[in-house]
């Protein structure tokens, strides 16, 4: 780890990993086993592709468990080092359950204790809860062990974003600022004739990986492109790029991710390729504007259903309701952190509640889609927003228009 | 005719630190520091054996058998005594027996792949001894 003085993007990870376990005493758990990506990324502060796991024990150093061809990699980028991070292998004693559950063992004195582990759903595949195979074999494995569910503790303590998680999502949301412009830059003065989704997905990828950017993140296809008709699909939250070609009198969303040190860059940027129609040019202001608006609502104390109240209410004095998809937001975190709005304490489980009340330095993605499938054209509007108590701020700065390209 | 040791005795331990002192010196053993157990399960006697080695900077520190519990080491190797009379006979390769989970290996995965090729070669050398199973 860095030293927090000199590095803007210091987490204080020991100090991350003496908070948990001071939860876990309360909830009286002696070693809490997570394998969701967003726990591993939350306490590792490393990539961990492969399906991995954590041993936070009662104090002292966490270990993380991975497949062993990409362990010596992650110890490397992590601030745990190699003699906390565990390769597994289909070997004696170094399979995954064994080499785990004896790692467990070694912590309890008596063999004993409570083990907290993740369980649950979400829509969000590389979501990692523990699946029912693996919670049979630890059961089996730990047999003088309570299994109980504990994945709060995490959730709880990601829920408010530290200075150094937000200065990586505005450095991620920096470097995508520098695909859209290169995207811009390449589709401008007719530069889009002849150019697929796909392609435009690559201009935006080599700006922002030549910007320091490590991955294009998002599991919905890296960098979203869709044009035409495919800007408008009813819903309309997932366009990973295809092949069609870029094509004159059509929308074109670009939705571009970027990745620094696990903080994440998301932004959305539309534009009309030209000659538009002022039918689009309408579609597009009513977007803009509504977009706008609830930027200028986003802070501490409000509610995602208040805000969505508030929103359709707009939405519906401009004529344009029938466009709005009735959501404004996705969570966001340290990357494997991309789904539900704070914690699972909605009406629909793991879910988000639409009551939670957001605080200051909630950090998510403000997330709107707008789609008219019927005239296909569509837009969509995502920035990782940051908020205080009377404003948010936006992550990206890239300027909000939907411009005409000629 | 070269006298044959009983294996895992005194005088097979004694035979067995001085070739690994000759043949692997420093370099050869890559100037690691680590340690290792074998432990032994079913031995013809029906106890359970170890068989301790320290190295220290790629010297030969430490060798030790006993009966019971072994000194902690940063990698332990369990399986049945048979098991690994077979690999030091040549006639079944540890990895194979690892794969198989004829052997169990304990300690950190990442660190014990760096070590194989030591591991290969101090084995190499302890099957070098004339030896009575």
């Amino acid at each position: 780890m860095t030293n927090p003085i000199n590095d803007p993007y210091f987490i204080d990870f020991h100090q991350r990993i003496k908070n948990i376990q001071a939860q876990m005493q309360k909830e009286n758990i002696d070693v809490y086993l997570g394998s969701r990506l967003r726990t591993i990324s939350w306490t590792t502060d490393a990539f961990f592709p492969w399906r991995s796991y954590i041993v936070i024990p009662p104090e002292g150093l966490p270990t993380a468990f991975t497949f062993v061809i990409d362990a010596a990699r992650a110890a490397d980028d992590s601030w745990l080092g190699e003699d906390h991070v565990y390769g597994f292998a289909p070997m004696g004693g170094q399979d995954q359950i064994e080499q785990i559950s004896d790692f467990i063992k070694d912590i309890l004195p008596t063999g004993k204790g409570r083990v907290g582990i993740e369980s649950g759903m979400s829509n969000y595949l590389p979501e990692g809860w523990l699946t029912h195979y693996e919670y049979q074999q630890f059961d089996a494995a730990l047999s003088d062990c309570e299994l109980v569910n504990a994945h709060t503790i995490i959730d709880k303590l990601a829920l408010i974003k530290d200075t150094g998680t937000i200065n990586r999502f505005k450095e991620a949301s920096r470097i995508v600022d520098i695909g859209h412009q290169a995207v811009f830059d390449a589709i401008k003065n007719g530069g889009y004739k002849g150019m697929t989704e796909t392609e435009i997905a690559g201009i935006a990828a080599l700006a922002m990986r030549r910007a320091g950017s490590e991955w294009e993140w998002s599991f919905t296809g890296g960098n979203e492109i869709a044009s035409g008709y495919r800007t408008g699909y009813a819903g309309g939250a997932c366009t990973p790029a295809s092949r069609r070609e870029i094509q004159a009198g059509e929308p074109l969303m670009v939705d571009i991710h970027s990745t620094f040190k696990l903080g994440l860059g998301d932004h959305a940027h539309n534009y009309l390729i030209g000659p538009a129609t002022d039918r689009q040019r309408w579609h597009a202001d009513n977007f803009v504007s509504i977009v706008k608006k609830t930027l200028e609502t986003y802070r501490a104390g409000i509610t995602p259903s208040l805000l969505a109240e508030q929103m359709m209410d707009f939405s519906e004095q401009g004529g344009f309701a029938d466009y709005m998809v009735p959501g404004y937001e996705h969570g966001i975190g340290l990357l494997g952190d991309e789904w539900r709005i704070g914690l699972n304490d909605g009406p629909f489980p793991f879910w988000t509640n639409p009551d939670h009340v957001y605080q200051e330095n909630e950090v998510l993605i403000c997330a709107m889609q707008y789609a008219c499938p019927d005239e296909n054209i569509g837009f969509r509007y995502e920035n990782p927003i940051v908020l205080y108590n009377d404003h948010c701020e936006e992550m990206s700065k890239y300027p909000l228009a939907i411009e005409e390209i000629t | 005719m070269t006298e044959n040791f009983k294996y895992l005795s005194p005088q097979w331990r004694d035979e067995a630190e001085r070739r690994l002192k000759s043949e692997l010196p420093p370099e050869r053993m890559n100037f690691v520091t680590s340690s290792m157990s074998n432990i032994y399960k079913n031995c013809p006697d029906g106890s359970e054996k170890f068989l301790y080695f320290k190295f220290e900077d790629g010297k030969f520190a430490e060798m030790l058998i006993g009966k019971g519990e072994s000194p902690k080491p940063e990698f332990a190797v369990t399986g049945d005594y048979e098991t690994f009379a077979k690999i030091t006979r040549g006639e079944l390769n540890a990895q194979k027996a690892l794969m198989t989970m004829k052997l169990k290996l304990k300690g950190n995965m990442v660190k014990a792949l760096r070590l194989a090729s030591l591991s290969d070669r101090l084995n190499k050398v302890l099957a070098t001894i004339p030896t009575d199973y």
